[in-house]
């Protein structure tokens, strides 16, 4: 088993035992949906993310850090959640995790998961037209989950499955990039 | 010389028949013993005429056999020593013929080799500053085409950061919408 292998067969089993912990909530497909946001939250953050990637740092001290950062924000499940996984040390794992279990609660319902990067939240409005662009599109129910990425510059990058649609202005500029290289 | 002696042996006598007949008579032999003397001499004669005459000519004559042999020999060997020296002078003057022969063809080949090795060596050179030529103008190309890759991606990073600034709410959400009708478009 090579390295990238045991790094996805990690990520599912966290999602997994995630995914349970969120089903034995009253409304799990809400409590999923808090810890994919809890989880890309604090994966948009790089240096958070190295630090509490660190080796050196013991599980203790990370795992306080997590709890300052959420403590208030969200519910104890979800901190509890992002608790476990910076814990036992796959910090830098945290978005894919929270994409898998992202993953799984749409599966529960039927539906696949758009995850949609945007430099800006996007309004409720916004939201349901997207997910009715997409679900016409892919032909298949979609669960939009948005992510606040600064990166994205300008515009959206909607990933369903292995399909990517990008209206982003990080990607206009990536095109011009290898028009003029 | 002889008349001297002529004259003293006359004088000789004069004096000894001055001196009386006694003197004279000293000198000359007995008539039984000149006889004797005559018929000795003969037969000595006749003896060596006999034996010693023939054995004589013919050791003469093989004397000078061997001596015309010798000398014919000593012709042979002077005319073979002639033709030899000949044959000689014509093999020394062949060999310094083939001699001047190989001199002048390993000068020919010599000279061949060198234009070849010139001639080579003028073709490699050609190469040589071919692909240098040919490198220098990739080298240019390449470094040409890093540069502009460079000036764009200075420019696109620039155009990144400014458009990333200048882009409000407001404008992110158009973008947004924008691209939410786009994919509506699509379908």
């Amino acid at each position: 088993m090579d390295n990238a292998t045991a790094q996805g067969t990690y990520v599912d089993h966290y999602a997994s035992a995630l995914w349970s912990i969120a089903g034995a909530e009253a409304d799990p497909s809400a409590a999923a949906d808090e810890i994919f946001r809890a989880a890309q939250g604090l994966s948009g953050h790089g240096e958070l993310i190295e630090t509490l990637g660190d080796p050196r740092i013991p599980g203790e001290r990370k795992q306080g850090i997590v709890d300052d950062i959420l403590s208030g924000h969200a519910s104890k499940v979800t901190v509890a959640a992002m608790s476990l996984i910076v814990g036992v040390g796959q910090a830098k794992n945290l978005g894919a995790i929270a994409s898998r279990v992202a993953e799984l609660a749409a599966d529960a319902e039927g539906e696949v998961v758009a995850e949609v990067r945007a430099p800006i939240e996007l309004g409720a409005g916004q939201i349901e037209r997207l997910t009715a662009a997409l679900t016409t599109a892919t032909g298949k129910r979609v669960q939009v989950k948005t992510v606040v990425d600064p990166s994205v510059i300008g515009g959206l990058v909607a990933k369903v499955g292995d399909t990517v649609l990008d209206g982003s202005v990080q990607h206009r500029f990536s095109e011009l990039r290898e028009q003029w290289g | 010389m002889n008349l001297a002696w002529t004259v003293i042996l006359a004088q000789e006598a004069e004096q000894i028949s001055e001196e009386g007949s006694s003197g004279a008579a000293l000198l000359l032999p007995a008539p039984e013993e000149l006889i004797a003397g005559i018929i000795a001499f003969v037969i000595v004669f006749a003896v060596a005429w006999k034996y010693a005459l023939p054995a004589l000519n013919a050791t003469l004559e093989k004397r000078q056999a061997a001596v015309r042999t010798d000398l014919e020999a000593a012709e042979k060997a002077k005319v073979e020593a002639e033709s030899l020296l000949v044959d000689y002078r014509a093999q020394v003057a062949g060999a310094k013929d083939e001699a001047s022969d190989i001199v002048a063809e390993a000068r020919d080949a010599g000279e061949a080799v060198k234009a070849d090795i010139i001639a080579r060596a003028e073709v490699e050179a050609d190469q040589i500053r071919a692909r240098a030529g040919e490198e220098i103008v990739s080298e240019r190309e390449r470094a040409a085409s890093d540069l502009r890759r460079q000036v764009a991606d200075l420019s696109i990073n620039v155009a990144e950061r400014v458009v990333g600034s200048t882009l409000d709410a407001e404008a992110q959400s158009d973008l947004v919408d924008r691209y939410i009708d786009e994919l509506g478009g699509v379908q």
